[in-house]
């Protein structure tokens, strides 16, 4: 089995000032992504060009509610809260691997791609999936993120159950490169 | 050359059927489970669906499980039961679950929205189905849309092959509910008519439901064990189509890439397969794509091919693993399920293996099937594929 190092990590924390989007996306796709599309897309690409890697070996995301907003405004479609409109783009995006899957249209990686929605074990089965199949020798190189959003809905469902209701927007880039690396990466058991 | 990965349990549950008896039966006689809407609330009746005919309350009354969880786990738990029954397993102890679902428990929030089920997500039906079994050390979730089962077989195969496991629960899970229902009617690509895969008239999918799970197990367990093997999982292959959100490219990238990625493992050249279960959804783009991917990978001898979700409907999240054990029955008893609903050729398609000799009552003195593979592709572009073989 390989070792595994970690290259890069970009993250955007709460209270982090937002990037200048209209420098990264048209006025059109700006419209269409919600507020985690826009950050999974940013810190992805801030992570891969940190490490040096154009087009990683694979697109692991973490997601623990995906892109709950859009999700959100398609059950009001659905249950006709307020007369919402069933729009294709929100069910679309309700969708979890909608993450993984703009991230690898925009990097045109045909490479494994999956995505984990497993409550707080989102991004840590994410990372031992790229772990072990570089470990492995299945590929040399993974992108991997955590990305989640809050509406005030969710955030009050998770605090009555005591859940932190915490957002997440980061991106790291393993490898099997030792050259370059911030640190090897420690192993994860299951 | 990896230690074979063998498969030692299986279960299964969709419209045609709950176990591996019943589904063979279907089969084999070409019965579909497609049929209006009865267990699902829904105002939405305009679109035919593959149900499980059975209400939560009757679920629950199999099993001996809640029968407050969401629809998911109901059909997740009745499955696993069946896979680790066969596999002589008597819980989850020591055994890592990989699940795979889209839905979660959508159909408990959208009946108390805007309020969210304390088992909405992904994850919390997983969690249900590992604590029905006694609790399982370590479980997670694949949620790729209807790759999602396949992707979990692919994980847990890469479990074993580290060294971290030595059997692994996986498979899929996805309930009807009226969220999806009206999210695949949004994107227009619902038929108002039962499917027809590869069919020049095809219009869409009908969505289905189900789960169904395999209990996979290195070499060294089996015999350990002293346990038999149903087949042994040996290739898969994950790819990214990266060309659309929801739409498929022209050419099959995706796809292409999966299956290729799945011989290779598998050591295998494209004449040694003699069946494939397509992904198949009946929607005009999807069957047009997969047919392009097919000829690329095959040329002129594309092996018999059909897809078994013109009699169970598109089980979405669960289609991976439901039609891998249909792919095992058709390995284990020597047939392959013919193409329902296919009339009319689309020089876009494939033209499906449409049963003959092979369909209802069995046949007998064919060449035994040896390897099959078996597809399942996501939005997104989230495409995959398994090779299994004869044990």
């Amino acid at each position: 089995m390989r070792k595994v190092y970690l290259h890069s990590r970009c993250e955007l924390r709460p209270g982090d000032p937002e990037p200048d989007w209209r420098s990264i996306f048209s006025v059109m796709e700006a419209r269409r992504m919600g507020r985690l599309l826009k950050r999974a897309v940013w810190t992805s690409s801030e992570a891969l060009k940190a490490a040096g890697i154009a087009v990683p070996d694979a697109v692991i995301i973490g997601t623990d509610f995906g892109c709950i907003d859009h999700s959100e405004q398609f059950l009001r479609g659905v249950k006709g809260i307020d007369g919402a409109p069933l729009k294709p783009t929100h069910f679309m995006q309700s969708t979890h691997n909608t993450i993984a899957s703009l991230i690898a249209i925009r990097l045109g990686c045909h490479g494994y791609n999956a995505t984990y929605s497993h409550r707080g074990r989102s991004y840590e089965s994410a990372l031992q999936d790229a772990a072990m199949q570089i470990a492995l020798g299945d590929i040399d190189t993974a992108l991997v993120g955590w990305f989640d959003e809050m509406t005030p809905l969710l955030a009050e469902s998770l605090t009555a159950q005591g859940i932190d209701p915490a957002e997440h927007a980061l991106a790291v880039v393993l490898s099997a490169n030792p050259e370059g690396a911030v640190s090897e990466f420690a192993p994860l058991d299951p | 050359m990896d230690p074979a990965i063998h498969i030692s349990g299986a279960g299964v549950v969709s419209a045609i059927g709950c176990g591996q008896a019943e589904s063979l039966d279907a089969l084999r006689c070409g019965r579909s489970g497609i049929g209006p809407v009865r267990c699902l609330e829904t105002a939405e009746t305009r679109f035919p669906v593959g149900e499980v005919r059975l209400t939560n309350a009757e679920l629950a009354a199999r099993t001996g499980a809640d029968a407050d969880l969401c629809r998911t786990s109901l059909l997740g738990i009745l499955a696993l039961q069946e896979a680790l029954e066969q596999a002589g397993l008597a819980s989850l102890a020591g055994v890592p679950l990989v699940g795979g679902t889209t839905v979660g428990g959508m159909d408990l929030t959208e009946r108390v929205f805007p309020a969210y089920s304390r088992l909405h997500d992904c994850g919390a039906s997983t969690d249900a189905i590992a604590e029905h079994f006694g609790g399982s050390p370590f479980a997670t979730t694949l949620s790729t849309a209807c790759s999602s089962a396949l992707n979990a077989v692919i994980f847990g195969a890469n479990l074993i092959r580290s060294g971290r496991a030595d059997i692994v629960a996986v498979g899929g899970s996805e309930c009807l509910s009226d969220f999806h229902l009206h999210g695949f009617g949004s994107l227009m690509i619902l038929d108002t008519e039962p499917c027809r895969p590869f069919d020049a008239t095809r219009a869409g999918l009908n969505l289905g439901e189900g789960a169904a799970f395999l209990i996979l197990e290195s070499e060294a367990s089996l015999k350990a064990r002293g346990v038999r093997s149903l087949g042994v999982l040996s290739g898969f292959g994950n790819a990214c189509d990266a060309f659309h959100q929801t739409a498929s490219s022209e050419n099959g990238e995706g796809a292409y890439l999966a299956m290729r990625k799945a011989l290779a493992r598998a050591g295998l050249r494209s004449e040694d397969i003699g069946y494939v279960n397509a992904h198949g959804t009946g929607t005009p783009n999807n069957d047009a794509s997969e047919s392009a991917a097919l000829r690329r990978v095959f040329g002129k001898a594309v092996p018999p091919v059909s897809s078994t979700k013109a009699l169970t409907g598109h089980t979405t999240s669960a289609c991976g693993t439901i039609e891998a054990v249909f792919c095992l029955l058709a390995l284990q008893e020597g047939f392959i399920p013919g193409q329902a609903n296919w009339r009319e050729a689309d020089p876009a398609c494939i033209t499906p293996y449409r049963g003959g000799e092979a369909s209802c009552p069995a046949p007998t003195g064919r060449q035994p099937l040896r390897h099959v593979l078996c597809n399942a592709f996501g939005f997104g572009g989230n495409d995959s594929s398994i090779l299994l073989s004869h044990a």
